[in-house]
């Protein structure tokens, strides 16, 4: 749905290759299928693939994007969870496999800098020998890209006591969508004027396009404690995590997973958690070694105090790692239960968790689709996953979502807590803002990009995707 | 002559800032007014008191959030947050008088950062009044929320440039069932910041580390350790362990939070002038050293886990000048930035808020004030992006 009169097609293809030379230029059907779709559900092709090898690449294509007016969507591994990544209204797709270089380990200033295509479990591995790592880790981290978590704000199941990505960035370098290249912060944690990249960080490539990023490493955990715990019900499981809130503990993780979603993780993973329970907690205290023994037992007293059936602490690495390799695994797992999912991302403060999932389970009933849930429960991050088998199904699927993200936010809640809005919510922004919060959000738009030529068609209600679900919303 | 304006609400703040904007009267937003000295602080004709904008909205302790309007006194805030046995985990200067609103508006930060981050991560939700009037929210009351753009960062520092800050949400944390302090005097800065070093390189994630010396006197190294009645028994060990690898010894002190309250203010009150300064951490033993040697060096406070770093210079006027000129040289050079929090009178013309350095981005800073202040009325010229 093109909605320029900009250059497209194949002399756009040529152009950029004339600009930029073949070897950085996919343009071919075949090649540009695959990048017609990421980690979510819709799909749009583009009309070319630039591949940068630095930042002067990047500001080149962007100069010559706004010139011809073509749209520029940003892309790292293509695993983001809200189509972030598809250009809904053509263009270019710039992929950053080529600029995935770690630039430096500041181990005096606990920072690195690196390009956006660096893959997030990288830095840890290359931070590791220096006692240090990169906090945000989403479940996809041995693929997804730094670019993208700083895209997309990620974050991950120990992001509940040590933050989000944009807690963790300090410097970015940028391209514009006319071109500019500009360079801010550093390793210092905060600069003079306004937190501009605290106001990039989580903008889905809407801005511009980040060629260069400063990361805070932290030091590791000296040791940590996981432990395992089932219950009867899944009600059981989401009031031992408000039990262990309300108690003054604040856990590095709180991890819960349903009945559904533990049948397909043994199934792939193996990580030997319970079938029989209703609900699974995995939770994490990690820190210096002193006293973790004792923050552990009282979490198993409250679990035990609120009728947990197992329980279980992993006693060696190798147990640590089989109970966490379920957790990351179990998106990819869902392949044992159907062909395909839908992963929804709604937020609800953490003591309407039972209510909430009780919602989502009449959801389920209604629209007759299983839904298993795997979230990052101290958070109040809800993570449902849909299962369907065939793309006939998708219109319910998404219907069932749609009433799962209208609950979180009478709940008070987000309708994405780190997939983004990309263009899979973007007509459902009016839920949780006003007209004027939107507006507030586009004046910022326009201020970094006022051509619109940076990821169109995502975040912000766009009139041509939007209106069937405002029309229905008014019914 | 100054008009005050003293809304009840959100909608009678967004109803002055528009008539104001319709006027073209300039604006000053106060809350308490402590920290009159920060920015460049030009007259305006109106005055917007935040004080009527007060009170808890809302606050579920096991949620961990905290809904609060701006005009509230962080005082109070943290006195229904204790009944809870919860706190927000700020130690902002001026924490007796300062409101939440002056606290977000000028990025107000202590040494806790050090451990809970600063007010940048804690905030999770923001309603201002642009300065058109329009009542915008960015965030939520939620922990984790990526819906739409961050807008809550752009208001921490702004100094009330780019709107009027009417309501926040924190994230809040249990009270730590122990805090313990614990200090060691060094001869050398550089000794104290290697020491500390030491313990930033470990998990143990001190509450505080701050650093605190002057012209010819001893250094001091102050650590503040939270948590659990044995991590903080180890954190405390740790300080002792890295002073002695320095040929110094560690005690116990409980009067930390006391010293470290007083040295937080260290740019509120006295003569001469101070130079604040962000800079990468292991950039701070040399902008130390280059601080000592002025000749109008007189004291130095750091948070020697963030890189926060403020310097008082007293003296005559080419002394006070020639410092400052120099350290804001030298923070640039470290990869960092400076900005002048206090100065004499007799130089404000001369030495100016943010030094003569442009922030990166400037250009963008613009666009943004001018897009949200598109009447230019919201406390012109007193930030570093106008």
């Amino acid at each position: 749905m093109t909605v320029r009169a900009g250059l497209r097609g194949a002399p756009l293809v040529s152009a950029l290759t004339g600009l930029l030379g073949a070897d950085k230029v996919l343009g071919t059907r075949e090649d540009l299928l695959i990048y017609e779709y990421d980690g979510a559900v819709d799909t749009a092709t583009p009309d070319a693939v630039v591949l940068p090898n630095d930042t002067a690449d990047v500001a080149k294509l962007s100069r010559f994007c706004r010139q011809h007016e073509v749209p520029i969507v940003p892309r790292g591994a293509g695993t983001g969870l809200s189509g972030g990544a598809i250009p809904v209204e053509g263009g270019v797709v710039v992929s950053f496999a080529r600029m995935s270089r770690i630039l430096e380990i500041d181990v005096a200033n606990l920072r690195a800098v690196v390009q956006p295509g660096l893959v997030n479990l990288h830095l840890s591995t290359a931070a590791a020998p220096h006692g240090l790592y990169f906090v945000p880790d989403p479940s996809s981290q041995k693929a997804c890209t730094i670019g993208g978590n700083v895209a997309e704000n990620s974050g991950g199941p120990h992001t509940l006591a040590y933050g989000v990505t944009t807690n963790h960035v300090t410097g970015l370098e940028l391209v514009l969508s006319d071109g500019t290249v500009v360079r801010l912060g550093g390793k210092a944690v905060e600069y003079e004027g306004y937190d501009l990249i605290g106001a990039f960080v989580g903008s889905e490539g809407t801005l511009g396009i980040v060629t260069e990023i400063t990361v805070r490493l932290t030091p590791l955990p000296e040791d940590k404690r996981t432990i395992l715990a089932a219950f009867a019900t899944i009600d059981g499981a989401s009031e031992t995590v408000s039990a262990i809130i309300g108690a003054g503990i604040v856990p590095s993780a709180i991890e819960l997973m349903d009945q559904l979603a533990t049948e397909a993780v043994e199934a792939a993973v193996g990580a030997g958690y319970p079938l029989d329970a209703g609900g699974i907690l995995l939770m994490e205290v990690d820190g210096l070694r002193d006293g973790l023994d004792d923050a552990a037992s009282r979490i198993e007293e409250i679990c035990r105090a609120n009728g947990a059936t197992t329980l279980r602490r992993a006693a060696t690495t190798l147990e640590r790692d089989r109970l966490w390799a379920g957790r990351k695994g179990a998106f990819a797992s869902m392949g044992r239960l159907a062909p395909a999912y839908y992963v929804q991302d709604g937020v609800i403060p953490r003591t309407r968790l039972p209510d909430v999932l009780r919602t989502v389970r009449e959801v389920a009933q209604r629209h007759g689709v299983r839904i298993a849930n795997v979230f990052h429960a101290g958070d109040g991050n809800l993570h449902p996953l849909i299962l369907f088998a065939n793309e006939s199904e998708l219109e319910g699927v998404k219907q069932a979502g749609l009433e799962i993200l209208e609950a979180c936010v009478a709940a008070g809640g987000s309708i994405t807590g780190e997939h983004g809005v990309g263009m899979e919510k973007n007509c459902f922004m009016p839920l949780q803002f006003t007209a004027d919060d939107l507006a507030t959000m586009g004046r910022v738009k326009s201020a970094f990009d006022p051509a619109g030529l940076a990821n169109p068609g995502k975040i912000f209600p766009t009139p041509g995707r939007c209106r069937e679900f405002q029309l229905a919303a008014r019914r | 002559m100054t008009d005050r304006i003293r809304p009840a609400d959100a909608a009678a703040c967004a109803r002055a800032v528009a008539e104001s904007a319709a006027a073209s009267r300039t604006m000053r937003v106060r809350g308490a007014g402590t920290k009159d000295y920060l920015g460049e602080v030009l007259p305006t004709d109106t005055v917007l008191d935040t004080g009527a904008l007060a009170g808890v909205v809302a606050h579920v302790p096991a949620d961990l959030t905290v809904t609060v309007a701006a005009g509230t006194p962080f005082s109070d805030l943290r006195s229904a947050l204790a009944r809870a046995g919860q706190f927000l985990p700020l130690d902002p200067p001026h924490a007796s008088a300062a409101t939440i609103g002056g606290i977000v508006a000028a990025n107000s930060n202590g040494f806790w950062r050090a451990r809970y981050g600063a007010v940048r991560d804690l905030l999770i939700g923001t309603t201002a009044v642009l300065g058109d009037g329009t009542l915008a929210r960015s965030g939520g009351r939620v922990v984790k929320n990526v819906a739409g753009y961050d807008l809550n960062k752009l208001f921490v520092g702004s100094l009330g440039t780019l709107g009027v800050i009417v309501e926040c949400t924190f994230k809040v944390l249990p009270v730590p069932k122990v805090s313990a302090g614990a200090h060691a005097q060094f001869a050398r800065s550089a000794d104290a910041f290697a020491a500390a070093d030491a313990i930033v390189r470990t998990s143990a994630r001190p509450a505080a580390l701050a650093i605190s010396g002057g012209s010819g006197g001893a250094w001091e190294l102050l650590l503040q350790a939270d948590g659990d009645a044995a991590p903080v028994e180890r954190t405390l060990e740790l300080l002792s362990q890295s002073a002695r690898e320095q040929g110094t010894t560690a005690q116990r002190h409980e009067g930390v939070p006391t010293v470290l309250a007083t040295l937080n203010e260290v740019s509120a009150r006295g003569d001469g002038a101070v130079v604040r300064a962000a800079l990468p951490i292991a950039a701070q033993p040399a902008f130390a050293a280059t601080a000592a040697r002025l000749e109008g060096f007189t004291q130095l406070v750091a948070d020697a886990a963030s890189g926060i770093v403020r310097v008082v210079l007293r003296g005559d006027d080419a002394i006070v000048l020639g410092g400052a000129d120099a350290l804001l040289a030298a923070a640039r050079v470290c990869g960092g930035s400076a900005r002048i929090e206090r100065r004499p009178d007799s130089l404000r013309a001369r030495l100016r808020s943010w030094g003569d350095a442009e922030p990166a981005g400037l250009f963008l800073m613009r666009r943004l004030k001018e897009a949200f202040d598109p009447h230019g009325i919201l406390e012109p010229g007193r930030s570093a992006a106008g």
